[in-house]
């Protein structure tokens, strides 16, 4: 076969460039470390990467999810707690007054019940750190509690103006948990109320309220036969909300804990479908380098030579 | 017997015919780096010879006719490559802008985050819903609101540029069209002429070697825009016909391309005089037409059923919903597809106005938001049952796929061109050391010519000088 002149350069420039493309090919990977970058370099890869990508933006909003409500359970958790003590505090003076006959002593007592109703007042009117009513149920805009108050100051009744729906957010595909409470469900479906409610008997400011009154008007057999029980109908209440409270915490450190492994677990798959094998990037890199300069090498050996040259 | 006189004639030719050969020579290395150029050679045979008592006699040489290494063969295939590799790089081309323009490049922020593509709808619409997810745990958030507004807007206007720049892409297309289909006519009618002067040539009996290496330069320029085939007819005319059209008949350029709007406003070709709309397989023009209306229009039409779905899907979760000042019945998107989605203003310009619960009067309620949020993970039925982002991903790697077939493709026919040029080259093509040795060759033969006169005219003079004395 003639090898024609411009045929040999047009083969020594087709080879050069095949061996230039893939050598910067071989570069790109090794300077990204990545063997994919645009959905031309590999489609099926491409469709993966970008599942997995929204899977993974989705784990990760899963993940601030459950610390903002990690967050509410905290406030809810610290304000149960304070309510057990405050509603055994309230069960302690009743099972004192039984024994008293003293009015002063137990009109003392009834003082120091109506600081209680106010503080229990204030607990039922928490905010969580966005500014939410956390006892209102959904209806977290405003105060869920008023109370109604004598001539002389005291709380006679406490009315709730929150609603009996709580709101619910997913922390796993499909898995919806809320850190919403209820301050009062009398409906006798859904969530427990936590000062209020009828399938439990528990009402926190009416037998508060009732404790005082009793306490003012020196009836201590009342106190004994009924608002004594009833307070611990409410105590038990609030325990078993706070009960449920850290069910709750341990469910959402669950979910955090699966949502953290899975983050891992994406970034790895992510990691193996895109990232290249650089010792194997390397090698062919070296080879097809090497292969460059001997292409180089020969075709300027070559095209130096010329019958020209040994021609007098 | 020739006699004296008749053996100087001999020389005399010889030298001629030596001489003819070194012009062929210089001809040849003059254009040893012209590609379209096909190596040429003297035809020399040997003169008439006489009859003489002995047997008959040689007269010397005498060149008949220059003659152009051309493979009728390979040249065809040629231009048929050049056809396949014209439609393919068109494609290529195209089809790479708009994988630029969807913007889904995997890229690692950092040696230790794991490569994602985060500037593309795909990062969009996981923005998108990860904000609603981030408003049910807090509807009434207003900073929260605002995220999921600007997390709408910008998912929308993601469309409305990829869409927008598709369209371009679509409307270059279309020029492109009408440029190559330009061009091929100006070759069609450079044909003509080249195949009249052909003609004329060679009825006269000369060579038009360089006319038809010009004619078959311009034929494959013209394969490459559109794919043709030839025929040679015995008189050197080549008649070229498109789609099974005839376009150049002998020296007649009988019809032309045209671009035509069948009514949608994406040009196709048809004959010109013949009215017969022409199905193309390959050239540029094909190529172009194949990527707008292939890969190029079924990402087009992805993107909008993804933008139409997301914009049903959403706004009928969405409008049941309650602001927070109690008002309901609002779209959250507004417009129909990839190109005119967009965000209801009202919320733009107050997130108080986003809809995220399911009751009038319950800030806290997030039932619309959480609904919303979990959009994400659902299969809609209108997306092939795939979630919005499983739908795109599949959109973006339906477009890799055209793309990566057409990378292959068009390597394999860079190499059979490259393969079919080395062939072609191999006859047709220059040498510079055969040359180089030839010319010596001839330089010799000229020089032993010369030397025959010089002996011849020195016998001649002996013959006059034998009166003289």
């Amino acid at each position: 076969m003639q090898v024609s002149t411009t045929s040999f350069t047009s083969n020594f420039l087709y080879q050069l460039s095949q061996l230039e493309s893939q050598q910067a090919t071989l570069q790109n990977e090794a300077t990204t470390g990545l063997q994919v970058s645009l959905p031309e370099d590999n489609p099926a890869v491409m469709d993966q990467v970008l599942n997995l990508q929204s899977e993974d933006s989705a784990n990760t909003q899963y993940q601030n999810n459950i610390s903002q409500l990690q967050a509410s359970a905290n406030t809810a958790s610290d304000t149960l707690n304070s309510l057990q003590s405050l509603v055994e505090q309230a069960g302690e003076i009743a099972t004192q007054a039984g024994g008293i006959t003293s009015s002063t002593q137990l009109s003392t007592y009834a003082t120091q019940v109506g600081q209680l109703i106010q503080e229990a007042l204030q607990l039922a009117n928490t905010r969580d750190a966005n500014g939410n009513y956390i006892f209102g149920g959904t209806n977290t805009a405003n105060p869920p509690f008023a109370a109604t108050t004598d001539s002389s100051g005291n709380v006679t009744s406490v009315t709730y103006s929150g609603n009996t729906s709580v709101a619910s957010s997913e922390i796993a595909p499909g898995l919806t948990v809320t850190a919403q409470s209820l301050g009062e469900n009398n409906t006798g479906s859904g969530p427990d109320g936590v000062f209020a409610d009828s399938r439990t008997g528990a009402n926190i400011f009416s037998d508060l309220i009732s404790l005082q009154q009793n306490l003012a008007s020196g009836n201590t057999s009342a106190i004994t036969s009924t608002v004594s029980p009833a307070l611990t109908k409410d105590e038990d209440n609030v325990v078993s909300q706070i009960s449920g409270n850290a069910v709750l915490q341990s469910t959402l450190e669950a979910a955090g804990n699966v949502a953290t492994q899975k983050g891992t677990n994406l970034a790895t798959q992510m990691s193996n479908d895109t990232n290249a094998d650089l010792a194997q990037t390397l090698t062919k890199l070296d080879q097809t380098q090497t292969a460059y300069q001997a292409a180089l090498e020969s075709g300027a050996m070559i095209m130096q030579l010329s019958l020209m040259n040994f021609l007098a | 017997m020739l006699g004296l006189l008749g053996t100087l004639d001999v020389s005399a030719r010889s030298l001629a015919v030596q001489q003819e050969e070194m012009e062929i020579s210089s001809q040849n290395l003059a254009n040893v780096n012209n590609p379209a150029y096909a190596d040429e050679q003297l035809v020399v045979t040997e003169s008439t010879p006489l009859d003489t008592p002995f047997g008959q006699e040689g007269t010397g040489d005498q060149a008949i006719s220059i003659s152009s290494a051309r493979d009728p063969l390979l040249d065809n295939q040629i231009t048929a490559e050049a056809s396949v590799t014209g439609s393919l790089s068109a494609q290529q081309t195209n089809l790479q802008y708009a994988e630029a323009y969807l913007d889904e490049q995997i890229s690692s922020a950092t040696s230790t985050a794991a490569p994602e593509s985060s500037n593309g709808l795909a990062a969009g619409l996981s923005n998108l819903f990860a904000s609603f997810q981030s408003l049910s745990t807090d509807p009434a958030n207003l900073s929260l609101r605002q995220t999921a507004v600007q997390s709408a807007q910008q998912v929308a206007a993601q469309f409305n540029q990829v869409s927008a720049q598709l369209s371009t892409v679509q409307a270059d297309l279309n020029t492109s069209v009408q440029n190559d289909v330009a061009a091929s006519n100006q070759d069609l009618n450079a044909i003509a002429t080249l195949n009249q002067q052909i003609v004329a040539a060679q009825a006269s009996g000369g060579s038009a070697d360089q006319l038809v290496d010009q004619r078959q330069q311009t034929l494959e320029n013209l394969a490459g825009m559109v794919n043709i085939s030839t025929t040679t007819e015995s008189n050197g005319a080549v008649d070229v016909s498109i789609g099974g059209v005839t376009m150049v008949s002998g020296v007649n350029n009988t019809d032309s391309l045209q671009a035509y709007d069948p009514g949608n406003g994406q040009l196709l070709v048809r004959a010109r005089n013949a009215g017969t709309p022409l199905t193309l397989t390959g050239g540029s023009i094909e190529g172009e037409i194949t990527a707008r209306d292939g890969a190029l229009a079924s990402l087009q039409s992805g993107l909008n059923t993804l933008a139409s779905q997301l914009i049903t899907q959403v706004n009928s979760l969405y409008s049941a919903g309650y602001d927070l000042n109690g008002n309901t019945g609002q779209d959250l998107f507004t417009g129909t597809d990839a190109s005119t989605i967009g965000v209801n203003s009202n919320v733009a310009n107050d997130p108080s106005q986003f809809q995220a619960a399911g009751v009038a009067g319950a800030a806290g309620d997030n039932t619309v938001a959480l609904a919303l949020a979990q959009l994400g993970n659902q299969n809609i039925a209108g997306l092939n049952n795939q979630t919005f982002s499983a739908n795109y991903s599949q959109t973006v790697s339906d477009l890799g796929n055209s793309i990566s077939s057409v990378n292959d493709q068009l390597n394999s026919s860079q190499a059979v061109t490259q393969m079919l040029s080395n062939e072609c080259a191999s006859t047709s093509g220059v040498s510079l050391d055969t040359e180089m040795t030839n010319l010596i060759q001839y330089q010799k033969a000229y020089e032993a010519s010369a030397e025959m006169i010089t002996t011849l005219n020195e016998m001649l003079q002996t013959l006059v000088a034998m009166k003289t004395t």
